[in-house]
């Protein structure tokens, strides 16, 4: 087959919120629409939904046939891809590889949570059902309890303050001020995070991605899609990998080597045939801090046990040399958790095409975008390149 | 669903994980195929019983039925064969769980499935006085 360029020609998202008036298909539908409404004369081939929770969130599956059928594209193939909190970019990587090898010419990714429809305790629940059953849940540990374990291994292993820690997620919530889909868009300070609820300790409420609803959707294009969207901004898919680590945390030989993440974006930056020094911006999935900061090691912008540290040293805030997650990020842009991954390529595309507004990266050329499932168990990592 | 727990109650009450018979690899949960050599030739095999806590939290927002325990410490125990295992640190001075701290398998009263559901029992871990 034919191997093109593969583009993203369109995105459309909603604000992350609680959205009690909205259901799932009404998210999915209302980013969707605005993402085809982009390039009005293409009908995309394929349609894929990145999705974790359905079931549990809204009482639905068969989401692909569900949404495909609401907007009209009914006869297409349509499918929900799942893998967790990486389910967005999952979805996206799957529409990339064949767009990209030219299997079809387009297809449209919508990524969607429902979250707020539960109690808390079941959202829990449902998020900690990306663990093994037998062996997680059963001795009655949520997503935070692991990650609080990793924190601890973190800051005693590597001498990582309370600040150190605390300091992405300040970044986040900075710019996520000028955002205007971000679910928090109050700008915080250390003692905040310091002061806030603890819940799985050493992480507090501060350290943790919050709950809400939300759905973001992008149009792929390859250069025989793209003659049906001539008058789009164009965003280049330069490189997309998937990978997976050992499932849990707990058996991995060392718990701060984030594997999925660093062969996912080895491999990701290969394809596009970039040097990590040419990424002028990062997209981390900060769905707490510890794993935000492991996440910027095993992509080699920070040494082991640095992550956190360049992070308090200003390496990453908005008018660094690496501004990360420009928009809020998971902490405050909001994690609704399948729809993530593609907030993330959306915000990317906005960046890459100058319509970032107040957030915008001067001058950026190359973004990456970093979605996890698990504690690093999915990575689902692109790079895209503003095109000419 | 009490019955995916009672499946594999063996494994909760001895610790039965994996052992590659090739190469001596040890995993709890078990594995299927060896991560050191790749070998298909796996057996059951019981973990040790005794280990070090490599890392602790304790979980103030528990799932749901584990709420009248919380907040309650979990770890990862680095066990005396290299295997490691998530799970509750029970009997235990609050200020006795700590990383490097010495610990030791004990069986307890782990789920219950509502009023007239099923009880079931699992490992748990108590540092050693």
């Amino acid at each position: 087959m034919a191997r093109t360029k593969a583009y993203v020609a369109s995105v459309g998202f909603t604000k992350v919120a609680e959205h009690w008036e909205s259901s799932i298909l009404d998210l999915a539908v209302e980013a969707a629409l605005k993402a085809l409404k982009g390039v009005p004369k293409l009908s995309p081939q394929q349609l894929f939904v990145g999705n974790m929770f359905s079931s549990a969130g809204a009482s639905q599956e068969h989401m692909g046939a569900l949404v495909a059928s609401a907007l009209g594209l009914e006869g297409i193939p349509a499918f929900k891809v799942e893998s967790a909190c990486s389910s967005g970019a999952s979805a996206f990587n799957v529409a990339y590889s064949l767009v990209k090898s030219g299997a079809i010419d387009s297809a449209l990714v919508v990524g969607v949570e429902k979250m707020r429809d539960l109690e808390p305790e079941a959202v829990s629940q449902a998020l900690a059902m990306a663990e093994s059953a037998e062996y997680t849940q059963f001795v009655g540990a949520t997503f935070a309890a692991l990650n609080g374990l990793l924190a601890r291994h973190y800051m005693e292993r590597m001498d990582v303050t309370r600040d150190e820690l605390s300091a992405l997620p300040v970044i986040d919530h900075a710019n996520a001020v000028a955002a205007e889909h971000a679910q928090f868009r109050r700008a915080i300070t250390p003692e905040i995070v310091a002061r806030s609820g603890m819940v799985a300790d050493p992480l507090r409420l501060f350290d943790c991605a919050p709950v809400g609803d939300g759905a973001a959707a992008v149009v792929l294009v390859n250069d025989s899609g793209a003659s049906h969207a001539r008058k789009a901004k164009m965003a280049e898919v330069a490189g997309g990998r998937v990978s997976t680590a050992r499932f849990s945390v707990y058996e991995r030989e060392d718990m701060l080597d984030f594997t999925a993440t660093k062969a996912a974006f080895r491999e990701a930056m290969k394809q596009a045939g970039l040097s990590p020094q040419k990424v002028d911006f990062v997209e981390v999935h900060d769905a707490f801090s510890v794993v935000g900061a492991l996440s910027l090691e095993a992509m080699g912008f920070s040494k082991k046990g640095m992550g956190s540290k360049d992070a308090k040293a200003g390496k990453y805030g908005p008018k660094s040399d690496l501004p990360v997650n420009t928009f809020g990020g998971l902490k405050a842009r909001g994690h609704p958790v399948g729809a993530t991954g593609v907030y993330q390529i959306a915000e990317a595309y906005l960046q890459l095409t100058g319509q970032a507004g107040g957030n915008q990266v001067e001058g950026a050329e190359y973004g990456v975008t970093q979605n996890v499932g698990g504690v690093d168990t999915t990575a689902a990592v692109h790079v895209f390149r503003g095109a000419e | 669903m009490a019955i995916q727990y009672w499946r594999i109650r063996d494994r909760y009450y001895r610790l039965i994980g994996s052992r590659c018979t090739k190469c001596g690899a040890e995993s709890f949960p078990p594995v299927y195929r060896c991560r050191k050599c790749g070998s298909y030739e796996i057996k059951d095999a019981e973990m040790p019983k005794t280990g070090r806590i490599l890392t602790y939290t304790i979980l103030h927002e528990p799932m749901p039925g584990f709420e009248a325990q919380a907040p309650f410490p979990l770890a990862i125990v680095k066990l005396a064969n290299g295997a490691t295992v998530l799970t509750q640190i029970v009997d235990s001075p609050e200020e006795s769980v700590k990383t490097g701290a010495k610990v030791r398998a004990t069986l307890r009263r782990a789920k219950v499935d509502g009023d007239s559901g099923q009880i079931v029992y699992g490992y748990k871990f108590i540092v050693e006085p």
